[in-house]
């Protein structure tokens, strides 16, 4: 069947609108920096302990099942949308956060955690704004190191 | 792909006689030097077989003289002005210009709900969601508690990366 130029030139406009409007409607964040805040906390099984700082963060440490929890570290610095930000992390290991998108009151990162120079894991997260997600397993001083990883948008 | 696997994808179709006249002849020749495509024919023209022979029990069961009686009667009828009509709105809405809007019609609403999402059209989880892990040769296990609202990505060493460096083991209690 001939398909009628009118139609043709149609679906070739919306093939185009496909393209460019798509990534667009993704790509969408706030004009404001965002805040990223690392918290880097020693986890070890030696005592019954949680420093005093970490209370807000009690039952989510509690999911990964240490006995005593210190916080050895916490940074916070502003970032601006689609930019690398580093973070030192104890052990010669550092943390890479690029904020990239904010959608539905969501912010996504993509977070590489390097030890030297050695990438050791990547991972694009999306969690609510203001909120956290843990990132946890490196060995450090008898024990592991958890990382807390939090970003404001707003 | 080898010249088999290729010969045999069109055995099929070289059979129904479906295949361009260039092509049929490739597959002949191949065939008649070929025992194992020469088997697969073989194998295909049985199962033709053997459906043929289903399908003419079953049409033989089948009593259609008094169908086709019916479409005789049916052909011979006038047709009434409403009848007319019917088949008239019927013709306009199988028109293939009309026809081709509903996938039209889909495709523009799927285009329009992935790129205008205005925030509160859905509410979200108020949990982490991990799009993408690389653990770089490291084994990664991701924990998910509901109850708190907690995502934790948990990195250990790989146990088969242990096993190729025997000379030098790592801690028991080490990650990396």
């Amino acid at each position: 069947m001939r398909i009628p130029s009118s139609l043709r030139r149609a679906s070739k406009l919306f093939s185009l609108w496909l393209i460019f409007a798509a990534p667009l409607g993704a790509a969408e964040h706030p004009a404001v920096p965002v805040q990223l805040k690392i918290g880097t906390i020693l986890a070890t099984n030696q005592a019954e302990c949680l420093d005093s700082q970490l209370a807000k963060l009690k039952q989510q440490l509690e999911v990964v099942k240490y006995r005593c929890y210190r916080l050895i570290r916490e940074e916070s610095k502003k970032s601006s949308w689609d930019t690398n930000t580093v973070f030192e992390i104890p052990g010669g290991r550092s943390l890479v956060v690029m904020p990239y998108e904010f959608r539905n009151a969501r912010v996504a990162l993509k977070v590489r955690l390097l030890e030297g120079e050695k990438p050791i894991v990547d991972t694009t997260v999306r969690f609510p704004n203001k909120g956290n997600f843990l990132l946890g397993g490196p060995a450090h001083e008898g024990g592991v190191l958890i990382l807390s990883i939090s970003a404001a948008a707003q | 792909m080898s010249d088999c696997d290729r010969i045999q994808e069109w055995l099929g179709a070289w059979l129904d006689g479906e295949l361009p006249q260039a092509r049929s002849a490739e597959v002949k020749l191949h065939v008649e030097k070929c025992a194992a495509c020469a088997a697969e024919k073989v194998r295909i023209q049985r199962l033709d077989a053997a459906l043929k022979r289903a399908l003419e029990a079953r049409v033989s069961d089948a009593a259609f003289a008094p169908f086709w009686a019916g479409v005789r009667e049916r052909i011979a009828q006038e047709k009434s002005p409403r009848q007319r009509v019917f088949d008239w709105m019927r013709r306009g809405v199988a028109f293939p210009r009309i026809a081709w809007g509903v996938p039209v019609a889909a495709v523009v609403l799927i285009a329009l709900f992935s790129t205008i999402r205005p925030s509160g059209w859905f509410v979200p989880s108020n949990q982490a969601s991990v799009e993408s892990i690389d653990g770089h040769g490291f084994n990664v296990a991701l924990l998910r508690e509901a109850k708190t609202k907690t995502t934790v990505i948990w990195l250990f060493e790989n146990q088969e990366t242990e096993d190729e460096n025997p000379v030098e083991p790592a801690a028991s209690e080490q990650a990396f």
